[in-house]
């Protein structure tokens, strides 16, 4: 290998940063992971970083044998499945109406959407929106407010734009029409972007709580987000008021329980990555190339 | 923040900061109003389901069933359950059936002010601490209790027999109402105070500092014992020990800041921290740190909440061996303990308040939780009725062992003299009380559950499932300690508020800055008049003259 200095210098430098940026990346997470396994009492006296001290499996035990968390996480992915699968639809077919340029109205159409990322009600007229709809301690409190996401939608517009024009002009003279070459060569073609959005829409509705805590009154409703932050920022809450802390004394909720939640949510999210991976930057790739 | 206006600066609470200042952020301040009716219970419309004899110390059944909507903090570590006894019990002895709102405890704030601006609040809005309530007051979405507490026979009896009708005087908001009923509390000791290393102490013959003084003493020679440790921390940014510090010196501090405003002593108020006492106290710190006896860094790093943390691991680690904390912060300080010292070999103690110039004087004595009502309830055929249940329900003492206890002869006992003692086959595992016990009184049945369980409290029932040592630690506080008054009131009105934020916020800022920056010494103390003026120059005379001029004004109209 007879590369130039600088290159291989530059090289060295380039992995030193990286496994740096690994690392940092890595740390809290594997921390978390070792604290899921270890004893209270070991992460309170701050023995625990990337090792588990005092190792048990109890605590999964314990979170696992929780019926409201098995609940919760069940409906997280289900909130996540219909949403996904709605806002796909949505933003699939308004992206692809916007990509025609011949189409009148499409600078309406566009304002509309563009609209909505600048100006919004705000919180308590939403509020009683969704209320009047009757959509309150409902699924479609949650997956019907955010189902199109802008910027995906002006991602995926201009992937469609890109689309070789003659492909369809092609299938339109073989006599399919708008649905069919949609349906039969649009979105075939478009699997890089529909992996991404698909990617972003299900992390976004895994991710949230906000809507959960906002539109659902029953307990037996919220998603396994929305029991994770009563688990990690209710335990501070309740111990610095003092309110809690002193005489209710109900238990703090132990770190490695706020650990284990932790891991359990995150895995399955975590595990998607990969798969979507080799889709995730041609499609963003794909998507930028034209604004 | 606004927070620092409350009509009561004597609770020290972090929930009570939170809630208000998110309540007045804008985002909430389209709250709509809603009717209020008049002040008068229609008796004859409004009495379905009441009882005509309603009386004190008396059962409340409803003679005709109704449910009422309320909203329920969901706790983490404890989930609802439907099949809680608690919920059965309830129905069956007043006929009344919650329907509840759940809000996770983590925002429960948010999600109150929301459904309050937006409207949409249950009837009845437990878990609020006194100054809750102010930020609503002016969009008439909550109801003036005060204008019916005479349908409140348990009510009015306690407060009489518990010497508290001063302190209810203190809830009145600028219009003379008042907005919450709060729990009553035969007897109140301040919840934060010093975790201490008692084996430490002793060994080095400081036994149990009893002022501020002997506080010192003790930490210098634990400090020639443990030459590397800084043995006083605490953990919530020095917030907690000036609370607690403060009254010894005759002023108001940290978490007990209130609105900055305080009886001087002749019935007038005075800005506490340009107060003689303040700045005394401002130096007895400074000494502290200046011979290395405080933990500084716990003062700035960032509170994670729990003041365990950091300051547990030094706890731990034995550099620091006395530090701000509460009943669970002692247990949490144990448990880590257990880890590095070993079980057995360390002895953790909550104790009083050390004495100082001003005597041996802590805090004035609390309020703890209670409601406040949607003014919606007003209009409501069953009004009577559900002012009857809430006054059984939070001053009622049987209905408050029930909701402590569970079942009498059931899930606890009673004996002759009232000591109670729960049943063999129940435990409490949330006081620790009979962990062997298979069903637990609240995780299984509901009881002693934190929406309602801890508000009202005599000194019985209080001491029948606190620990020993919190039994104790109370015990010293009440027959060695004496509770400051409470400040005279002088409620805003709502432009007043506004006003008094502006110019209070910059103000409060200021004082917390500069009271670290003298207490660390990064601020000579000779330049304590330059700090006053710099307070003068913020306005601090106009804010004086408008908190004095609204107490001359409630004076007036209440005199």
């Amino acid at each position: 290998m007879n590369q130039p200095t600088g290159v291989r210098v530059f090289g060295a430098v380039n992995v030193t940063l990286l496994v740096l940026l690994c690392v940092v990346m890595l740390y809290p997470f594997v921390t978390v992971l070792a604290q899921s396994f270890s004893s209270s009492g070991a992460i309170e006296a701050g023995k625990v970083s990337l090792w588990p001290v005092g190792f048990n499996v109890d605590t999964y035990i314990a979170v696992t044998s929780n019926g409201t968390f098995w609940r919760n996480y069940g409906n997280t992915v289900l909130y996540t499945v219909v949403g996904t699968t709605i806002a796909m639809v949505l933003t699939t077919t308004y992206a692809y109406v916007l990509s025609k340029k011949h189409l009148k109205g499409r600078n309406a159409l566009i304002g509309i959407a563009v609209f909505t990322m600048f100006f919004n009600g705000g919180l308590v007229p939403n509020y009683v929106l969704i209320s009047s709809l009757g959509m309150k301690n409902t699924m479609w409190a949650i997956v019907l407010p955010n189902a199109v996401s802008v910027f995906n939608l002006l991602v995926m517009k201009s992937f469609f734009e890109n689309l070789p024009k003659d492909i369809e002009e092609a299938a339109q003279i073989d006599g399919l029409g708008w649905y069919g070459i949609f349906g039969r060569i649009v979105l075939p073609l478009s699997k890089p972007v529909i992996a991404t959005m698909v990617l972003f829409y299900s992390v976004q509705y895994w991710n949230d709580w906000f809507l959960a805590f906002l539109y659902l009154d029953k307990s037996e409703l919220f998603p396994v987000t929305l029991f994770l932050r009563n688990l990690i920022a209710g335990a501070s809450t309740s111990a610095s008021e003092g309110a809690a802390a002193a005489e209710t004394t109900t238990a703090l909720v132990s770190s490695n329980i706020q650990a284990v939640t932790m891991v359990l949510t995150v895995i399955p999210i975590l595990c998607v990555y990969p798969f979507v991976q080799r889709y995730f930057v041609s499609g963003i790739m794909l998507g930028s190339v034209k604004g | 923040m606004p927070n620092v206006l409350g009509p009561m600066p004597v609770t020290a609470n972090r929930r009570k900061f939170l809630g208000i200042s998110v309540a007045a952020s804008s985002a909430f301040a389209l709250a709509s109003c809603t009717g209020g009716g008049d002040s008068e219970v229609e008796v004859e419309r409004q009495s379905t389901g009441a009882m005509d004899d309603f009386a004190a110390d008396q059962q409340f059944t409803a003679t005709e069933a109704f449910s009422l909507s309320v909203l329920w903090t969901d706790w983490p570590e404890l989930p609802i359950k439907d099949s809680w006894r608690f919920f059965d019990e309830l129905e069956q002895r007043t006929n009344v059936k919650f329907e509840l709102t759940n809000v996770p405890f983590s925002d429960v704030e948010e999600k109150r002010s929301l459904l309050i601006s937006a409207g949409d609040a249950p009837s009845v809005i437990p878990l609020i601490y006194t100054g809750d309530e102010t930020s609503f007051v002016s969009s008439g979405a909550i109801l003036p209790i005060s204008d019916y507490v005479e349908h409140m026979p348990n009510f009015q009896k306690y407060v009489e027999e518990w010497d508290l009708g001063d302190m209810i005087e203190n809830l009145k908001q600028a219009d003379g109402k008042y907005y919450m009923l709060p729990g009553l509390q035969e007897v109140s000791v301040p919840v934060f105070t010093l975790i201490i290393r008692k084996d430490v102490f002793d060994a080095v013959g400081a036994g149990i500092p009893e002022t501020w003084d002997e506080m010192r003493e003790a930490l210098v020679k634990i400090k020639q014992e443990y030459p590397d440790s800084q043995p006083l921390a605490d953990g919530f940014e020095a917030q907690s020990l000036l609370n607690y510090a403060a009254h010894a010196f005759g002023a108001q501090a940290g978490w007990g800041f209130g609105n900055g405003m305080m009886d001087d002593g002749s019935g007038d108020l005075q800005y506490t921290a340009v107060s003689a006492g303040y700045k005394e106290m401002v130096e007895f710190f400074r000494g502290l740190v200046a011979d290395g006896l405080v933990d500084t860094e716990s003062f700035t790093a960032d509170n994670d909440g729990s003041g365990g943390g950091s300051v547990a691991e030094k706890f731990a680690n034995e550099t620091v061996f006395a530090a701000s904390g509460s009943n669970a912060t002692a247990i949490e300080f144990e448990q880590a303990l257990n880890e590095t010292v070993g079980e057995g070999n360390f002895e953790v103690l909550q104790i009083a308040p050390p004495g100082g110039p001003a005597g041996q004087v802590v805090e004035p004595r609390n309020f703890w939780n209670g409601f406040m009502l949607n003014s919606e309830i007003a209009d409501s055929e069953y009004f009577l009725a559900t002012l009857q249940f809430l006054d059984w329900l939070y001053y009622n003492p049987e209905a408050r062992e029930l909701l402590r206890w569970g079942v009498l002869d059931e899930t606890y006992t009673k004996d002759a003299d009232g000591t109670i003692t729960i049943d063999p086959e129940h435990s409490l595992n949330a006081f620790n009380i009979n962990p062997d016990g298979e069903i637990d009184l609240q995780e299984d049945l509901g009881w002693s559950n934190n929406v309602f369980a801890d508000s009202t409290e005599s000194r019985a029932l209080k001491e029948s499932y606190n620990t020993e040592s919190f039994v104790d630690y109370m015990d010293t506080v009440l027959s060695t300690r004496t509770p400051r008054d409470p400040n005279p009131p002088a409620p805003l009105d709502e432009l007043e508020l506004e006003r008094a934020s502006l110019l209070a916020t910059p103000i409060k800022d200021s004082v917390d800055t500069n009271t670290l920056k003298f207490i660390l010494g990064e601020r000579d103390i000779a330049e304590w008049d330059e700090y006053v003026a710099e307070l003068e120059s913020q306005g601090l005379a106009d804010y004086i003259d408008l908190v004095r001029s609204a107490r001359d004004r409630f004076e007036e109209e209440n005199s």
